[in-house]
């Protein structure tokens, strides 16, 4: 990613975005990229966080702030050729507006995508925050390259550190439970299945046979009817009945955590610090039936500067959260949190990592800055920041162990010249010298010494000559 | 031509001694190292706990428990090097025909070990800080060879004085402690090795207060007396309290104190006579058993009913003399009235005066009645009657 201000004006910069993926088919580009809202097609995955280009969004901010059109190159991955489109959107239609289009054969072995904006930023103000992005990004995409050329002409370069790349979400069908009313409603008319049985079992995941007759013998409706003909009464008694029945909980699959290993690696190659835990919890339901993982990482010490509160990272759905950070169920969660208990003083070294996955997010507000305070989102980030927390107490005991142990040793170590040097001079002539004396008192004390300590011991005893007495 | 180096032959032979002292329990240290095991001194505990008042004996004696000092043991590790650290200035000292005083050993074992840490950071540790521990670790030395300091020929600042009709010779000198001038001498640091030549004198009277002394001296007392006059000024140091105990014991001069009347005038003639808490190892060789305390004692002051006893002082003199007791006299009091060697009848008694009547004296309160007074009746009588308590 490369942002130039514009020459002229200072406000204005162009976003230059390219990835290597696989490309866009030509017929597509200008719908996918320009069609600011696609229906849904009743299937639900999570959606945000398969790193597509975000350009949909771009090609609406750039239309609404410079009125500029946006410029697209794609060449797909079984393709020599390279397609360019340059569009915007008729805000009146919802259609993409294709201003022009190219191709050309390409020489290079180089597929993907690159669009172009012009946008208004200021870049100071927006400086850190950006920054903050791209760390926040490198943190959670161990296995991507990213590189970032900012207006100063500084480059950010995340270089890849894993190969492995996290499952992506699967598409699943919705869940019974969480499903709304308007929802249903549109369902209803559009589904193909000739029976309302049939409609309930191909629609929803978790429903078979035996509990769609349960739930419409509870909504008092036919399971032969068309669903296409089913009265205002009908769909509302159906919605409460698909609401009240107990289904097996909804399948996890649709979600995609970043996984426990993943973001171990990613907070110790970009943080450097000297402890990193991850905790990925099991799925569970908010809000009746949307399921969502929850995943928190720590990173302790090493690069990291001590503050006064832990420093918080937060992501949905693998995207980092910049703002409105002080609203958010995570800011609680980790304010809340007994730090004292878990042998954490501050001003203390801390990152805490926190993500939040789910077919559907609980937004505070419509911004999608913070995530709303939902009771089992907040119990699932209190037990996973308790579980990682554990293994840095776990940690930092071992520490001050060890070094408790390494203080003993060099202790008694740097008083070993001056003992030997006083055995010798009383009992000097008779053939004692410091050397000797020397020799045996590091041969009593490793006699004394065993394991950690007799490997310390050893460690230490070649800084021995180091020691001066003055 | 240069002189021939001047030798004392009382040194030569302390420092003969004292070497041997050492080089015979560093061996034993190192053949603790040649099989393998830490190294570890064991000395009696310095402590109340470990004090002993020894009844019989009347002496504050060190009891029988022991400290392990062990070089690697995280907690004795300091304490074992600065023991190690003393011992080899001391050897150094005696060798080179030194008198280190205490002041010198802390100065000349005063130094930094700098050490590099394993994450490669130059750290400092000094051997020690404060004098407070080299003269600790003194003390432990004196316990583990057996010797007392001044048998190791070391000095310390004493403030002991004598003057009486005597004869003694101090290093290669005769000294007549007679003619001394308005001045006295200065009891040497080490007076086990002072020789007594002869003596004329029928008691000890050792005052605690410098200027009392210096009155007494000049108003002729000692001479009138037959006494041999000594000050402590204030605590006794050990080689007044080792200079009195030799008079007494060895040439059989009883001993008689004048100190204040209050907690810490007691504790002062009770140093001299059964020894102190923190010396209690010497007390066999600095107290003075049969030392007797003179006054000022409380009967003195207010009389005694029980025996007819009348005060030294009229009611009018009280009034002006006597001090009220702060509330510190008062603690001390009472910490000295637990203690063994205060529970006879007649310290129960004088503890008991004091508690009730919250007062105290100093001697210049009874000089100040008039030198005369103090001189020629009040120390003469009381011997005489024997109105003294022991």
């Amino acid at each position: 990613m490369i942002v130039e201000t514009d020459p002229k004006d200072k406000s204005i910069c162009t976003v230059t975005v390219e990835d290597n993926g696989i490309g866009i088919p030509p017929q597509k580009m200008a719908e996918a990229l320009g069609k600011p809202l696609v229906t849904s097609k009743f299937k639900i995955k999570q959606s945000r966080g398969q790193f597509g280009l975000g350009a949909k969004a771009v090609t609406v901010y750039a239309l609404s702030t410079t009125g500029s059109p946006v410029e697209a190159y794609s060449s797909p991955i079984d393709s020599t050729r390279m397609y360019y489109v340059k569009f915007s959107i008729d805000l009146s239609s919802n259609e993409p507006a294709i201003y022009a289009l190219g191709s050309w054969k390409l020489d290079l072995d180089w597929h993907g995508t690159r669009i172009r904006a012009r946008i208004r930023c200021n870049w100071p103000y927006i400086r850190s925050r950006v920054l903050k992005y791209f760390k926040m990004l490198a943190i959670v995409t161990p296995y991507a390259d990213i590189l970032f050329i900012d207006p100063d002409g500084k480059i950010h370069h995340y270089p890849r550190i894993v190969d492995e790349m996290p499952r992506p979400p699967k598409e699943v069908k919705p869940h019974p439970a969480s499903i709304e009313k308007g929802e249903l409603q549109m369902m209803l008319k559009q589904t193909t299945a000739p029976t309302i049985k049939d409609f309930l079992i191909t629609t929803f995941q978790r429903v078979g046979e035996k509990s769609a007759m349960n739930v419409l013998r509870k909504a008092g409706i036919d399971p032969n009817k068309n669903p296409k003909q089913l009265t205002d009464e009908e769909v509302e008694r159906l919605y409460r009945a698909l609401r009240s029945y107990r289904f097996p909980a909804p399948s996890a699959e649709a979600l995609a955590p970043i996984g426990a290993k993943l973001i171990e690696e990613g907070l110790r190659a970009i943080l450097k610090p000297e402890f990193v835990t991850a905790v990925t919890r099991k799925p569970r339901m908010h809000s009746g039936g949307h399921p969502f993982i929850v995943e928190v990482g720590i990173a302790y010490g090493g690069a990291i500067e001590p503050t006064e509160t832990p420093q918080l990272l937060r992501y949905a759905n693998r995207i980092p959260l910049i703002y409105d950070e002080k609203s958010d169920v995570a800011w609680k969660v980790v304010e809340e949190f007994n730090w004292q208990n878990y042998g954490v003083k501050f001003p203390a070294p801390l990152v805490v990592l926190t993500h939040i996955c789910s077919t559907k997010i609980p937004w505070k507000v419509g911004s999608k800055e913070a995530v709303a305070e939902k009771e089992e989102i907040k119990e699932e980030l209190h037990l996973a920041l308790q579980e990682a927390a554990r293994r840095l107490r776990r940690y930092l005991q071992e520490k001050r162990k060890e070094e408790e142990i390494r203080e003993k040793i060099s202790t008694f170590l740097r008083y070993i010249p001056e003992v030997a040097d006083s055995i010798a001079t009383i009992l000097g002539g008779n053939g004692v010298s410091v050397e000797e004396v020397q020799k045996l008192l590091i041969n009593a004390l490793r006699r004394r010494v065993q394991g950690k300590e007799l490997k310390i011991l050893e460690e230490q005893v070649k800084n021995l000559s180091k020691i001066k007495i003055e | 031509m240069s002189k021939p180096p001047f030798v004392d032959k009382v040194d030569v032979e302390a420092r003969r001694k004292a070497i041997q002292a050492f080089r015979e329990r560093f061996k034993a240290l190192l053949e603790q190292l040649q099989r393998g095991e830490n190294p570890t001194l064991i000395l009696p505990k310095r402590t109340l706990a470990n004090t002993i008042y020894d009844e019989k004996r009347k002496l504050l004696l060190l009891g029988p428990e022991k400290l392990r000092r062990s070089l690697f043991n995280l907690h004795e590790a300091k304490k074992f090097m600065q023991t190690m650290l003393m011992a080899k200035i001391i050897y150094e000292a005696l060798v080179n025909n030194e008198y280190p005083t205490i002041r010198d050993l802390y100065y000349r074992g005063k130094h930094t070990i700098v050490f590099v840490d394993d994450k490669g950071r130059r750290r400092e540790e000094n051997t020690w800080d404060e004098q407070k521990e080299s003269d600790a670790v003194l003390r432990d030395i004196e316990v583990f060879t057996g010797m007392l300091r001044e048998e190791m020929l070391i000095l310390s600042k004493e403030k002991g004085k004598v003057v009486g009709n005597m004869r003694i010779r101090s290093g290669n000198d005769v000294i007549d402690l007679s003619k001394m001038g308005h001045g006295a001498w200065a009891i040497e640091p080490t007076p086990d090795l002072i020789e007594f030549i002869d003596v004329d004198a029928d008691f000890v009277l050792v005052v605690e207060k410098d200027a009392v002394f210096q009155q007494l001296h000049r108003y002729g007392f000692w001479r009138r007396y037959r006494a041999i006059l000594v000050t402590s000024a204030g605590q006794p140091d050990r080689a007044t309290r080792r200079f009195v105990r030799r008079l007494n014991e060895e040439l059989g001069l009883p001993v008689y104190v004048l100190t204040d009347a209050d907690p810490y005038g007691w504790y002062i003639y009770s140093v001299f006579k059964i020894g102190s808490i923190t010396l209690s190892y010497e007390s066999e060789r600095l107290a003075t058993p049969k030392a007797k305390f003179l006054g000022v004692s409380m009967t003195d002051i207010f009389g005694d009913p029980e025996t007819g006893k009348k005060p030294y002082l009229s009611e009018a003199e009280r009034k002006r003399f006597i001090i009220k007791a702060k509330d510190a006299d008062i603690k001390r009091a009472e910490e000295l009235y637990n203690y063994k060697w205060f529970q006879t009848r007649k310290w129960r008694k004088e503890i008991e005066i004091f508690l009730q009547k919250k007062s105290k004296l100093e001697i210049e309160a009874v000089a100040s009645k008039g030198l005369k007074f103090l001189a020629d009746k009040y120390i003469p009588e009381k011997i005489e009657t024997g109105d003294f308590i022991d």
